[in-house]
């Protein structure tokens, strides 16, 4: 009975194979091409759709503005504005992605455009605009320009960084002094141990495990330069692991966080459990609206070597029926008097060159934190993207799956990282 | 095996026609009376699981209530909020259209309840009273997809509800779960518990299949068939992904989707997001609330016949 | 003996029958075919042959992840076949306030995933409930690393399900209590067997196809374990990747632009082959019942 049921499940699995011409359902090639076909002073008219990420309902009244002042810029034009929730951004892109439904103007992060950019599925708005070098901070443009890709794949929008800040009831307590708060990795660890030894094991200074934006900063090359080989397993990064497991082994971190989620060390802050975080310029606010008795506590300092770079921007899809529309769009939303309007409702900072000089980003009214903002916007000068975009996913999981386990005292630091190098290149190739 | 029967089960035949309403009557079988020690040992034992299982849900209500000047993750969790109010909840109300969006869940939980009332129903009445070729097989069918790998598959899915020009639809949303493999395999199990007696009796009084599946076979069902509601309404309430996918116009959004709205890029406020939690939380309450009295069929015709 | 037309049976089936080829078997079938190639979420992919299935064979964390899915089932499938038929039995009687217990029984159920991380962290965390407790009353010297070693995260994820699974399997029992009939309990009862003996020679045998159904609910659910263990292992499946189960493997190679769906396909197929087993051996045991 049971042998006969199996094979009229495998009878009709094997008739649906031989139908299955379109199993792999998103093959048909975008040959469309990415280059523009427009140049971008041709006559902008027409609808253009324009999506966001997670900006609903705190900036609708901005979102609703800029496109009022883009629509009466350029008569005839008319604008669909579309915002997703902050969740699941990347599966509702990668399904507009793969039904050939990319809106026109569309915000992406270099991470999430790289792999539409390699698709052909974006506009090289670099060949559309000559001009986007001039008026955008090399940073910012750099991040939407990929090893193996030629173009630039996205406009910068808005720019952040992570700054250190500290909690100062904790260092005083062990008879540390938040103003004046480590500056190296090295100086951290001896703090770390401080704040172990003098509350009696009770105290944490650090919970955060070291990634591959730390690697960078202690000298690592993660990838090769032809961006076909990672190259993260040197004696340098070994040593980087060697100290974290040194000190997760004498306890200056809290053991559980081998299995804290990204956030956790800004989450165990709120809660008053550690003494030291990374935030943007806009974190200081939200730690003391979760947790009021922080307030007045909490001391900036700027990032212990180079800070991050995070880049937002917009891309425009290479389907778009409406290059000239899209292109004025998205150059309009990411020019220097709209950024800046932006960047004074909300702790970021625009990708213009023309917003450099702007007092509003470089003089504190002396709140902590118009301090902390003035700490960032100088730090976003020396800011670089420390982790390359092509680590995600899989990649990313793996590889701080390995560095938990060499933390944790399991493996060395050495076979955590050739594991870690062998299974990514594996990833890269596929 | 042609018909399938468990002679372990009691012949608990109801009456027939199944058209007089049956209503619940207090403490009418005398079974029921307990002991008051006995009645003491339940509490307790129901207070134990209350304190076990609350928990999740007490401190949604609790940080849902709490003051904009309170710790919510104080170390150890406090449940009492020294600043009590109810301000989040007008607050979640003024930030979202929360009417528009539950109207939208509710739109597609009563399709997926519908669907699968109807359509598991039917399904698990014909694998589990009648006999037809193949029944086997199909039966394999239903029980193969609980182990078919579903993970990789929700591309695929929306390319298919697009092509049906469905896309950016309610109906959309709620298509694939409108008949759920699991509701016909605890329809079938249920079916099959009513003795094949009764069939038998029924079709020598010349009833056909329909008068059978209506009369005979659904009011002897109804707790598992509220189950099937339970969680058809349930899973459809609280899906995220797949609505968040296939709807593309924010006036469409359903209430967990529209809820996101709640913890924006820039702004993320835990009371807040509790609100708004708790919201959604109280038509599932209403639900399992009212179905559940259905899960004690036997019950009630004890009484009835009583 | 029929008493119907040949395509009545049919008729009723049908729905149910397209539903279930268009929404689970032709996305899975899609599934078998992308198991050999190397496709990506966007873009397609070539055919690649055997390359993943060869891959699986070299896969550590394959070999962790099942592992701890076996470990999972075999230790939820006792508790979980058992103690909601137990609740299942207590909530069933009518006493003042039962609704509310039933009801706030079934919570855990459906309370959203981060409250439930953020409770069980308090509870289990190196400073929580159970190792505070545990210290004051002196059972344990220093705390146990509940949430950082690699089973006992994997025991506390295991809790986790049952702590979960309890109102959910608990309603399909109440509903199958229901059809087992009264008057045999009120029989028994006048007969003076006692409650336990009422319990295993009359509830049980009532309700023995609903707990088969039931353990295969479970088996299938516990080799498909996600979620406790993605929110107890902070998502990444604990250190080394030790506390993944298949299905995470699945979730971190199928995610984002870049995923791997030709690896994460083959998985599936991996977890498919897993699943059937148990599957196939206790729908045995429920025909076997049934034949009795």
């Amino acid at each position: 009975m049971r042998s006969r049921r199996l094979t009229g499940v495998a009878a009709l699995a094997v008739a649906a194979l031989t139908l299955a011409g379109c199993g792999l359902g998103s093959s048909d090639d975008t040959s469309s091409g990415s280059k523009p076909t427009v140049d971008a002073n041709a006559q902008v008219t027409g609808e253009v759709s324009f999506q966001t990420w997670a900006l609903k309902p705190k900036f609708t009244t901005y979102v609703e503005g800029v496109i009022k002042a883009f629509e009466a810029k350029y008569p005839g034009t008319k604008v669909t504005w579309l915002d997703q929730p902050g969740d699941g951004y990347d599966k509702k892109v990668l399904s507009q992605a793969s039904a050939g439904q990319l809106p026109d103007v569309v915000n992406l992060p270099p991470d999430f455009a790289l792999p539409l950019a390699k698709q052909s599925m974006l506009l090289d708005v670099g060949a559309a605009d000559p001009k986007i070098a001039e008026e955008y901070v090399e940073g910012g443009v750099q991040a939407y320009q990929y090893q193996g890709q030629t173009g630039t794949f996205g406009y910068p929008w808005y720019l952040n960084t992570d700054i250190d800040y500290w909690n100062a009831t904790k260092f005083a307590a062990v008879g540390l002094d938040a103003k004046n708060p480590p500056k190296t990795f090295d100086e951290l660890l001896a703090a770390a141990k401080v704040m172990h030894d003098k509350s009696g094991g009770k105290e944490y200074m650090m919970s955060r495990l070291p990634g591959i934006g730390d690697l960078t900063n202690a000298g690592v090359k993660v990838l090769s330069d032809d961006g076909k080989t990672f190259t993260f397993n040197t004696p340098e990064a070994e040593a980087l692991l060697d100290k974290y497991a040194a000190a997760y082994k004498a306890g200056y971190l809290p053991r559980d966080i081998l299995t804290q989620q990204y956030l956790g060390n800004s989450k165990l802050f709120t809660q008053n459990k550690v003494a030291w975080t990374t935030g943007g310029g806009n974190a200081l606010g939200d730690f003391v609206k979760d947790n009021p008795s922080l307030k007045g506590k909490v001391v900036p300092s700027p990032a212990l070597d180079t800070p991050p770079l995070y880049v937002q921007g917009l891309s425009v899809s290479a389907k778009t029926k409406n290059q000239a529309a899209a292109i004025a769009l998205a150059r309009f939303v990411t020019n220097a008097e709209n950024q800046a309007a932006f960047a004074k409702i909300v702790n970021i900072f625009p990708s213009t060159k023309a917003s450099a000089t702007d007092p509003y980003f470089s003089k504190s009214d002396g709140t902590p934190e118009s301090d902390a903002k003035v700490l960032a916007f100088e730090s976003l000068a020396k800011a670089k993207v420390l982790q390359p975009p092509v680590i995600s996913g899989a990649t990313n999981d793996f590889i701080n799956q390995q560095i938990s386990l060499a933390i944790s005292g399991k493996v060395t630091s050495k076979q955590a990282l050739d594991a870690a190098v062998a299974k990514a290149n594996q990833l890269l190739a596929s | 095996m042609t018909v399938v029967t468990d002679p372990a089960r009691p012949v608990a035949v109801p009456e027939a026609s199944g058209t007089a309403p049956p209503r619940r009557k207090r403490g009418t079988f005398g079974f029921n009376s307990l002991s008051p020690t006995e009645k003491v040992v339940r509490y307790l034992l129901l207070v134990f699981v209350l304190l076990i299982t609350i928990g999740p849900f007490l401190w949604q209500l609790s940080t849902s209530l709490k003051g904009s000047g309170e710790d919510i993750y104080t170390r150890i969790p406090r449940l009492l909020p020294s600043q009590p109010t109810l301000s989040h909840y007008g607050e979640v109300a003024d930030t979202i259209p929360v009417w528009d969006y539950m109207r939208n869940s509710l739109q597609v939980a009563v399709l997926v309840v519908g669907g699968n009332i109807i359509g598991s129903s039917l399904a698990g009445f014909a694998l589990s009273r009648l006999e037809f070729r193949f029944r086997r097989i199909v039966l394999g069918l239903f029980l193969a997809t609980l182990v078919l790998p579903g993970e990789v598959t929700i591309i695929s899915q929306y390319v298919t509800v697009r092509e049906l020009g469905l896309a950016n639809t309610l109906f959309g949303v709620a298509l694939p779960g409108m008949i759920g493999a699991l509701n016909v395999l605890l329809m079938y199990n249920a079916f099959r518990s009513l003795p094949v007696e009764v069939d038998q009796a029924a079709v020598v009084d010349g009833a056909n299949v329909w008068q059978r599946f209506i009369h005979i076979g659904l009011p002897s069902v109804r707790g598992t068939l509220s189950v099937v509601a339970i969680f058809a309404f349930i899973g459809a309430w609280d899906d995220f992904l797949w609505p968040l996918i296939v709807l593309t116009d924010p006036d469409k959004y359903t209430l967990t989707v529209g809820l996101q709205y709640l913890s924006g890029t820039f702004s993320n406020d835990p009371r807040l997001i509790a609100a708004g939690t708790m919201i959604a939380f109280i038509p599932i309450v209403i639900v399992f609330a009212t179905l559940q009295r259905f899960f004690f069929k036997g019950v009630e015709e004890g009484a009835v016949k009583g | 003996m029929r008493y119907h037309r040949w395509f009545t049976p049919w008729v009723l089936v049908i729905p149910a029958l397209t539903w279930l080829l268009v929404f689970n078997l032709w996305p899975s079938i899609n599934t078998v075919i992308l198991s050999f190639t190397n496709a990506k979420p966007i873009g397609g992919g070539t055919f690649v042959g055997l390359k993943n299935f060869e891959a699986l064979l070299h896969d550590e964390q394959l070999r962790w992840a099942l592992l701890n899915s076996v470990i999972y089932m075999v230790v939820c499938l006792p508790f979980l076949t058992i103690l909601p038929l137990l609740l299942a039995v207590l909530v069933e009687k009518k006493l003042p306030g039962i609704t509310f217990f039933r009801t706030a029984f079934y919570t855990p159920v459906v309370a959203s995933a981060v409250v439930v991380a953020l409770i069980w962290q308090w509870i289990l965390d190196d400073r929580g409930l159970v190792n505070g407790l545990a210290e004051k009353l002196g059972v344990i010297s220093g705390p146990l690393p509940f949430l950082s070693d690699q089973w006992l995260l994997l025991f506390s994820a295991i809790s986790l399900t049952i702590w979960k699974g309890l109102g959910y399997y608990m309603i399909i029992y109440l509903a199958a209590l229901g059809n087992v009939g009264r008057e045999l309990h009120e029989a028994a009862a006048v007969d003076g067997a006692s409650a336990y003996r009422r319990f295993v020679h009359i509830t049980i045998p009532g309700v023995r196809g609903t707990m088969i159904l039931i353990s295969i609910l479970i088996s299938v659910s516990a080799l498909r374990v996600f979620s406790e263990l993605f929110i107890l292992s902070g998502g990444k499946g604990g250190p080394g990747g030790r506390d993944n189960s298949v299905v995470m493997l699945i979730q971190q190679y199928s995610q984002g632009f870049e995923g791997n769906l030709g690896y994460a396909s083959a998985l599936s197929i991996v977890l498919f082959f897993v699943t059937v087993v148990p599957m196939l051996l206790l729908a045995r045991m429920n025909r076997k019942a049934a034949d009795a």
